[in-house]
């Protein structure tokens, strides 16, 4: 059975079909890449799966075979599936370590207090964010931080499937590294990642399945070098091909 | 592993439980000490009022300042408080102690029923429903004049005892007191809760709402939480303030009452509980110095808190920050230039 489970999920905004049933499996322990043009629908489908802000308006997911939609964000975070944001986001107002704490704390209910704040610094330590130090304010953390950051809250979770919105967006190339490293070693942890992002060489070196979307409807799914070359993926990014003259 | 900061919400940039608590003590012990400095009657009932305030405006920091929530409602919270007192104590002859625990009893209920309406709502939609809320209160309490005493109010509601002491003729020193203990417990309980875990999620789903959701954060639960908490002492406040005036008037549900505290809560700063206290001694003592200006008065006061948060948009613990830097850094240089001197000294 796979862990998580899309089926025919979709979502409307008006007359505009973000996501038109849309429906993939991931395995436990994979990669799974989530390619597309920009507004193809990639983060609507982890906003309807994550239920933040909205579900879909129809069709299912599941979670290790239990059904989600409905539930609220909250309570499918506390379920394990975890979620990162496309632009760098934290808890400005709180310190590093109070941000991870937050993930830690109420990602996974049950912990002692003790646990949670070795949860929260281990998770922290992971990331590579000691050296910036714990007390500092998240705020005041450079982009390529606060996405580390960002990753870190989640790790802190525990959690069972992991959505990484676009982690290489606003990054340089040696930060981009740095994150292919993480994302790797984050995978090795045990926690099963989808993984969207719009630069296709990213998710090559990363992905073990790969699906394309486009206007909202999956154009390619399978393993990355067969969607990549995939005519209609081709055209989905580049364009038609000219007629040779 | 590096060593975990503690206690839990506790790191370097925030100080350390046992220096605050250490300021806390001294800071209120100053406050104790003031009875033997103002013996006139009249300026310790500035110093009640004082308290009075800060009470009401420290708890307004926990769900404005810290939660982010705009709630218009918190005066009303307060005037609950009052009315609850007075229809305790007069109409039902209750015991005034336990009438004043009630009273926070009460508002906090009434802070969980206005909570459920505005949980899905954001900014100015949160505004109208808190002043909704606000309005419904007082139109309520006008409405059954015959216990509330309508517009009229209610007058001789009995006030709080000291075992034997006599608290009418005492110079308001049992009051004083009293009003000073409250201010204590009101001030440790918020800090107590926004220094811990469920203070920093408070925060966290007001950087962030959605951002705080996915990290498994409950809005309804949290956001429950806050007005709750902020709703407790404020309505004990309400109550103390009615033991003390002996009277319950709808003019606390007055938009001049609101505008003072909410510029405690501004002018202090926001997020810091301890801004709104200091303000709430600025704002009455200055407005009280300024007596003698008639008319003017509200209108220099009202400049004073445009330049002040003109000059510092943090408010008054922004600018006590900035002057406490200024001088830690003027403390250090001597050092830092003796350190210098020594470098070069090594280099050459």
């Amino acid at each position: 059975m796979a862990l998580l489970e899309v089926e025919d999920v979709s979502k409307a905004f008006g007359s505009l079909k973000a996501v038109d049933g849309v429906s993939f499996k991931v395995e436990a322990g994979e990669i799974f890449g989530v390619a597309g043009p920009n507004g193809s629908g990639k983060s609507t489908l982890f906003n309807v799966i994550t239920g933040i802000p909205f579900g879909p308006d129809r069709g299912r997911v599941k979670l290790g075979g239990v059904e989600i939609q409905g539930k609220s964000g909250n309570e499918i975070a506390r379920l394990g599936l975890a979620r990162t944001f496309q632009r760098e986001t934290s808890f400005d107002g709180l310190t590093v370590f109070e941000n991870a704490l937050m993930g830690a704390g109420y990602g996974k209910p049950g912990r002692a207090e003790s646990e949670v704040r070795e949860r929260a610094a281990e998770a922290l330590e992971f990331v590579g964010l000691t050296s910036v130090g714990f007390g500092r304010l998240a705020g005041e953390l450079s982009v390529f931080d606060r996405k580390c950051l960002m990753l870190a809250t989640a790790i802190a979770m525990e959690p069972r499937v992991l959505l990484l919105d676009e982690p290489a967006s606003s990054l340089t190339k040696p930060e981009i590294e740095t994150s292919i490293g993480l994302i790797r070693r984050t995978a090795e942890r045990g926690i099963t990642i989808v993984l969207i992002e719009h630069v296709l060489t990213f998710l090559m070196s990363l992905s073990q399945h790969l699906m394309v979307l486009n206007q909202g409807r999956v154009l390619a799914a399978g393993e990355p070098k067969t969607v990549i070359a995939d005519e209609r993926v081709v055209e989905a990014y580049l364009g038609t091909r000219r007629p040779a003259a | 592993m590096t060593s975990l900061p503690s206690p839990v919400i506790g790191a370097p940039g925030r100080p350390s439980w046992k220096s605050e608590a250490v300021g806390v003590a001294l800071a209120f012990l100053l406050m104790a000490l003031l009875p033997l400095v103002f013996g006139d009657t009249y300026t310790r009932h500035i110093l009640i009022m004082v308290f009075i305030y800060a009470i009401v405006a420290s708890n307004w920091d926990l769900s404005l300042g810290y939660g982010g929530v705009f709630n218009f409602g918190h005066l009303a919270l307060f005037s609950i408080g009052v009315y609850a007192y007075g229809l305790l104590t007069k109409a039902a002859g209750v015991d005034p102690w336990v009438s004043l625990v009630a009273s926070g009893v009460i508002a906090t209920v009434a802070a969980v029923l206005v909570t459920i309406p505005i949980l899905r709502l954001k900014g100015i939609y949160i505004i109208l429903v808190t002043f909704g809320f606000a309005q419904l209160v007082m139109q309520v309490i006008l409405s059954q004049s015959d216990v509330t005493g309508g517009t009229q109010g209610m007058v001789r509601i009995p006030g709080l005892y000291l075992f034997d002491h006599n608290m009418i003729r005492d110079g308001k020193i049992g009051y004083f007191y009293i009003a000073l203990a409250l201010l204590f417990l009101s001030t440790v309980f918020l800090r107590v809760i926004v220094r811990s875990r469920t203070g920093a999620s408070i925060v966290a789903l007001r950087d962030n709402e959605e951002y705080a959701i996915s990290r498994g954060i409950s809005l309804a639960r949290q956001r429950i939480i806050t007005l709750a908490a902020s709703a407790f002492f404020t309505g004990i406040a309400g109550a103390f303030y009615a033991a003390y005036q002996r009277n319950a008037s709808i003019d606390v549900f007055g938009m001049s009452l609101a505008t003072i505290i909410l510029s405690m809560v501004l002018l202090g700063g926001t997020s810091t509980i301890y801004g709104a206290i200091v303000a709430s001694f600025v704002l009455t003592i200055f407005s009280e110095a300024m007596a003698d200006f008639g008319p003017w008065r509200p209108i220099i006061t009202a400049v004073l808190i445009i330049v002040v948060m003109l000059a510092y948009p943090s408010g008054l613990s922004g600018m006590i920050r900035s002057i406490w830097n200024a001088l830690a850094g003027r403390l250090k240089r001597p050092d830092a230039a003796l350190a210098g001197k020594t470098e070069e000294r090594t280099a050459a």
